[in-house]
């Protein structure tokens, strides 16, 4: 696994409160929100503030969550496309 | 600043604001909130000790969160999606003055989140995050 990969797995772990989780049991491909984790708007509300809080990174508005939030995969490309050097 | 009753669509003997005492469009509101003796809840909250229930506190705070974006919201009202992190330190008694502090901490899809403060005379009664959603 990755650095940031797992770096992404781990705030959403502590931003989502996953108790129990760890980062191995996080799939890479699996959607966050629905099926997959499950997570709903609150959560997707914590994540935007984690990744502006840990990496720096704005999601903007709902057209780039989607892209974001497609997987952990997805989440990784995004915040290493957009983080500042 | 006039015109709650125009900017929040809550009434007695729900409407738990009373003056909005300073406001940052989307920022920040300071708002007061008198507590009065003839206050329904405070006769069984309790017989012998009323004092403003720690619920109503955080209603207070999601009430004066009204006022970050009056401009958009044209009254409509704003709803509770959660509570986190919320502290009681210390009761609010009939007579206290309480300042109702509400700070923008995040947005994203049409939720918000606010960081909350209620103090009396510089003593912190209470701190939460809320988080509305505006319908």
């Amino acid at each position: 696994m990755s650095d940031l990969k797992l770096r992404v797995k781990e705030m959403i772990i502590e931003r989502l409160k996953l108790e129990g989780m760890t980062p191995d049991q996080v799939d890479d491909a699996a959607p966050l929100f629905g099926e997959g984790l499950g997570l709903d708007s609150i959560d997707a509300l914590e994540l935007v503030l984690g990744i502006e809080q840990v990496f720096n990174v704005k999601i903007e508005d709902e057209a780039a969550g989607m892209k974001a939030f497609k997987s952990v995969q997805a989440l990784t490309d995004f915040i290493a496309e957009h983080a500042k050097a | 600043m006039t015109g709650i009753p125009a900017q929040l669509p809550h009434r007695y003997p729900f409407l738990l604001v009373d003056r909005i005492l300073e406001r940052e469009p989307g920022v920040r509101v300071v708002a007061e909130k008198l507590v009065t003796s003839s206050e329904s809840y405070l006769q069984g909250h309790f017989p012998d000790r009323p004092l403003v229930p720690g619920v109503l506190l955080l209603e207070m705070l999601a009430q004066a969160g009204g006022f970050l974006e009056a401009e958009s919201l044209h009254g409509a009202a704003i709803f509770l999606a959660g509570v986190q992190d919320a502290r009681f330190r210390a009761p609010a008694f009939p007579g206290d003055r309480l300042r109702l502090e509400v700070r923008a901490a995040g947005a994203f899809a049409g939720l918000l989140k606010l960081a909350g403060t209620v103090t009396c005379e510089d003593r912190e009664l209470c701190t939460a995050s809320l988080l509305v959603k505006r319908l």
